[in-house]
């Protein structure tokens, strides 16, 4: 018979960052464990989770596990058999060890010959007597971000027990009995008040809130209908759906009580995507600060309430913030008003310090702010962002100059990188990091500079998100948009060729210095260039690269940085595209065979390539092409390019079909060397690379390419690299080929 | 309840708890933590329990006695129980009922927040504890000191005396605090805190900023190379007294700006490279005595 299992993991409080992450994982190391051993889950397993406690629960787990056959190979028959059918030595040895009879053993036909082996049958073990081991093994598993120790060990030959926070309870139901499960203490932190961690039929509820007796007391529980209603009886709610509607609920109803709404993502800051894993039972208050500090910028305001604080801060029908903020508390407190005036105390002394940096900050321009930047690191092999920032400067410079044709706009951008930096230095930003730039722009802005040069400051850390639609907008950027994009690409260029000439590497997902952000910026901007700047310009990232690599020259480790670059940019040109939908198919054959990396046209040929793809003829010229590919191998590269520069040898062509494919690409090669040229007609193109398939099915049909003639082979393996050569300006079609015909 | 009171309470109930109440450093240093009945103490196996107040100096955050909530120097009080009990936070809950504070009426939280001292060489996890949206304490487990892998695992809590004080007695500037009855933490402390500031920042001391800045440097290495000395010595209280006292010179150059960046990460790294070889001998004593009386035991 099938029974339900219910396992609860109660810890000290996890992290709420990890939380939502760390509960999927322990369902599906669960599920994975359950099947691994022969005992899997009817159904998908239902997981919850709150700050202290990580629950999983199957409806329908098999009683016992399944049987398990095991065919155990043994020597070849032909050294284990005698001419008599008797087993030789081998073969009785073989026998011995499976501690069977010689009569046992069958003979299984391999591709490497007949072998005798041995059908070994195991009985299922009653699904109590492997759970423990499978909590252990999915304990194992989980990854956390950062692991502590804790003096913590399980029994299964593993040793320590490491976790994200330490676990103080273990409720583990199986069919409404408790499954036997220790975790055990190291020796070294063997003493009265440190005890082994006993699985058990016991919850716990809320600290603090209890409707009986003393709270936080062992609650007993039958299975999971009964769980969650002593819980929620016990002030816990452990589905964070609820959790998280019922502050959504209660943040709009406490913010029309006030005659405002509430401003959950300002800036794309999601303040309620973290508070429901910070609670157990949540309720909402409201609090206020005095109306004076409403003349604080409103992203000095917003961050003070949302990272600092996780408030959320009201704003009017307009827009506009209200001297109020909401709290979501893990309480419901006895006086909520004394709660409110606590919270208020702490927000203001927070609100009264940001306006002493304000004022602070202000008696001194960015250029004076700039000048302290020589004490703040930016890397130890790179110096600080003082020398940072006066790379930018000619960087800036002469992206707006040379490689975007706005030599009116270089004034603006050198003057906008060169101070772009200058807030790490401010009061304000070393307080509240996150509006370094931002509080550069808006110190910038009271200074009374361009607002060409307050924007391109204001947003220069700007794009983070690789969607095209991602901040900023065109809108946001108004007059800055060519300076903005001079300085936030010299800002992302320098970093990475700065970061890669002094060893740094990102690898898995360690990303200290921000490397693949930057990368993914730059591409980005470059892919994105026409739409966030009016600037048409197809930019080779290797202009940039080779550019801002010049002011590391002498450095060791330049050579190796340029060739490793180059790579990973080319990895993240293709992430960014993949990660906007493109298929992966698509973007490799838009990449290969390019002489230079170009976002923006890599991304047009990407927004026309897919109505194209599932045509026939499209894919009659991808299988076609593949055959094109690998013929004209036979002709070398330099060859080819010795024949053309010397007026080609096509003259020794006379089929008929090859002489249509000659014409052909005569006359559909200006369409695509203008779509080339130009940047754009990609679709035009296409179109005209599609239309090439009769004429090369007709010529693989009638000539034999690989002629005796040397002349004649050669001529054709040229017409041959001709077409490949021009295809492959758009994209490497043999790319995608369909799985079936490739 | 007044400050002093508070601390009265603190050691009252953490007495109670079988800590061992120790006194002050008296050194300058940053934190609770620097003090070897912490920094040793959590190396090796031998169980410990201890609590103390320690006044912190941090010269970065002197603001001239003119900042409601910043000081140049605050006061500390500093638990390490080691190993951790399993029931710590719970006890943790009732040292704070034990000060007044009812958590049934309050918002208490232990939110997300490591704590790292990349000049000890150490770091653990865990959290800050926040009431009604103050923090008021820092709560870890240490996982290394020195460099030094730690087993059994010591919790470390520190709690904010000023912060808590000033929420128990509603009052908005530090310097208004009760520190005894009738007598104000401003007139206990203020001028302290506006001389200090100056000193930290180089402000209106007419000291030129190189000779300022050639002093504590020649400081720093005068205390460096004799740590070393009281090292080789195997006198490692003594040397990491100095080891300590190059951490607040180098505390002092820092404020006053008279380093730059690339010094900056040297001087770091120069403290850890001492504090990283005094914690791994006393580590290495801590074990052998352990294994010499556990031998004798056995």
């Amino acid at each position: 018979m099938d029974r339900e299992l219910l396992i609860e993991i109660g810890t000290e409080e996890l992290p709420a960052r990890w939380l939502p992450g760390l509960t999927a994982q322990f369902g599906a190391r669960l599920e994975a464990r359950l099947s691994e051993w022969r005992m899997p889950s009817a159904e998908p397993i239902e997981t919850f989770s709150t700050p202290r406690r990580l629950v999983a629960r199957a409806v329908k787990i098999p009683e016992r596990q399944s049987d398990f056959e095991e065919l155990v190979m043994g020597p070849p028959v032909s050294a284990a058999v005698q001419g008599d059918g008797q087993l030789t030595g081998a073969g009785l040895g073989f026998a011995k060890k499976q501690g069977v009879e010689p009569s046992a053993l069958e003979r299984v036909e391999t591709p490497k010959g007949i072998y005798l082996a041995y059908r070994r049958h195991l009985r299922g073990k009653a699904t109590v007597d492997v759970l423990p081991d499978v909590l252990a093994a999915a304990l194992r598993d989980l990854q956390y971000p950062k692991q502590l120790r804790w003096d913590a060990q399980i029994e299964d030959g593993r040793g320590e027990l490491l976790s994200g926070r330490p676990i103080r309870w273990v409720l583990f139901l199986y069919g409404g009995r408790v499954v036997p499960f220790d975790i055990t203490r190291t020796a070294s932190a063997s003493s009265p008040l440190v005890q082994d961690i006993r699985s058990g039929a016991v919850t716990f509820g809320h600290r603090f809130l209890t409707t009986s007796g003393r709270a936080g007391r062992a609650i007993k529980v039958k299975g999971f209908d009964d769980y969650r209603r002593r819980l929620a009886e016990n002030f816990v709610l452990v589905e964070r759906g609820e959790r998280h509607d019922r502050i959504a609920r209660e943040l709009d109803a406490e913010a029309r009580r006030r005659g405002g709404r509430v401003e959950v993502s300002p800036a794309g800051q999601d303040a309620l995507a973290e508070v429901p894993d910070l609670v157990e039972y949540p309720a909402v208050v409201s609090g206020a600060f005095p109306e004076e500090f409403l003349q604080l910028p409103a992203e000095v305001l917003t961050t003070t309430m949302i990272h600092h604080q996780h408030f959320f801060p009201l704003v009017t029908d307009h827009g506009t913030l209200m001297p109020a903020f909401l709290a979501v508390l893990n309480m419901e407190p006895e006086k909520p008003e004394t709660v409110a005036r606590n919270l208020e105390r702490v927000l203001t002394a927070r609100l009264r310090d940001a306006r002493f940096f304000w004022d602070a900050d202000r008696q001194q321009t960015l250029e004076q702010h700039r000048a302290r930047l020589a004490t703040v690191a930016f890397h130890t092999g790179l110096g600080s962002f003082r020398d940072k920032a006066d790379r930018l400067e000619p960087l800036a410079r002469w992206i707006a100059t040379d490689v975007f044709g706005h030599p009116e706009a270089a004034d603006h951008a050198a003057a906008a990188a060169r101070l772009c930096k200058a807030d790490l230095a401010s009061n304000m930003v070393r307080e509240l990091t996150e509006l370094q730039g931002a509080m550069g722009g808006i110190y910038a802005r009271q200074e009374g500079l361009p607002e060409a040069v307050w924007k391109a400051i204001y947003h220069h850390y700007l794009p983070t998100a690789v969607e095209s639609t991602g901040a900023p907008s065109r809108a946001d950027l108004g007059d800055a948009a060519i300076t903005w994009a001079a300085v936030a690409l010299a800002d992302k260029v320098d970093t990475l060729t700065g970061m890669f000439v002094a060893g740094e590497r990102p690898t898995g997902s360690r990303d200290p210095y921000g490397i693949r952000r930057a990368a993914q910026g730059l591409v980005r901007i470059l892919a994105d260039l026409p739409e966030l700047t009016g600037v048409h310009a197809a930019i080779p990232i290797d202009r940039l690269t080779a550019k801002a690599f010049e002011a590391f020259a002498g450095h060791a480790g330049l050579a190796d940085a340029v060739a490793a670059l180059a790579v990973f940019l080319g990895e993240r040109v293709a992430s960014v595209f993949e990660q906007r939908g493109a298929d992966v198919r698509n973007v490799r054959a838009v990449m290969t065979g390019q002489h230079a990396l170009v976002p923006l046209t890599i991304r047009r040929r990407l927004d026309v390539l897919p109505e194209f793809t599932d045509t026939a003829e499209f894919k009659q010229l991808a299988v076609l092409f593949k055959r094109v590919r690998n013929i004209a191998k036979q002709l070398p590269e330099d060859s080819f390019r010795a024949i053309e520069a010397g007026g080609g040898a096509l003259s020794a062509l006379t089929d008929p079909a090859e002489l249509a494919l000659r014409d052909d690409i005569a006359r559909r090669a200006p369409a695509i060397r203008h779509a080339v040229d130009a940047g754009d007609g990609y679709r035009r193109a296409f179109g005209e690379a599609a239309a090439f398939g009769p004429a090369v099915a007709k010529f693989f049909d009638d000539v034999m390419v690989m002629a005796d003639d040397p002349a004649v082979r050669e001529a054709r393996l040229t017409l041959l690299r001709r077409l490949e050569a021009l295809i492959l300006q758009l994209a490497d079609v043999s790319e995608m080929v369909p799985q079936s015909d490739s | 309840m007044t400050f002093q009171d508070l601390i009265l309470k603190l050691s009252t109930f953490w007495a109670s708890r079988g800590c061992l109440l120790q006194q002050p450093l008296d050194l300058e240093v940053g934190a609770g933590t620097s003090h070897p009945e912490t920094l040793f103490r959590v190396l090796g196996p031998e169980h410990w329990q201890v609590a103390y107040v320690q006044p912190s100096r941090r010269p970065d955050d002197g603001r001239f006695g003119q900042n409601p909530n910043r000081l140049f120097k605050h006061h500390q009080f500093q638990v390490i129980l080691k190993p951790s009990p399993d029931e710590i936070q719970q006890i943790y809950l009732d040292s704070l009922e034990a000060c007044g504070i009812n958590p049934r009426q309050h918002d208490v939280r232990f939110e997300e927040d490591n704590w790292e001292s990349p000049a000890l060489g150490a770091w653990g996890i865990g959290w800050q504890v926040m009431l009604d949206g103050l923090e008021i304490t820092q709560f870890t487990y240490f996982q290394q000191v020195g460099g030094v892998n730690l087993a059994p695992v010591s919790v470390e809590i520190t709690y904010g005396l000023e912060r808590i004080a000033m929420f128990l007695q509603k009052v908005d500037n530090v310097f208004d605090l009760e520190w005894a009855p009738g007598v104000k933490y401003g007139e206990v402390r203020l001028r302290e805190e506006v001389e200090q500031s100056k000193y930290a920042f180089n402000q209106d001391t007419g000291i030129p900023a190189d000779e300022f800045a050639a002093f504590h440097r020649s400081q720093f290495d005068a205390n460096y190379a004799f740590a070393g000395r009281l090292a080789d010595a195997k006198l490692l209280l003594p040397a990491l007294e100095y080891a300590l006292k190059c951490s607040h010179l180098f505390n002092l150059l820092d404020s006053s700006g008279s380093i730059g960046v690339t010094e900056r990460t040297a001087y770091i790294l120069r403290v850890r490279q001492l504090a990283v070889r005094l914690c791994r001998e006393y580590a290495a004593e801590a074990e052998a005595a352990a294994a010499a009386k556990a031998e004798l035991a056995g």
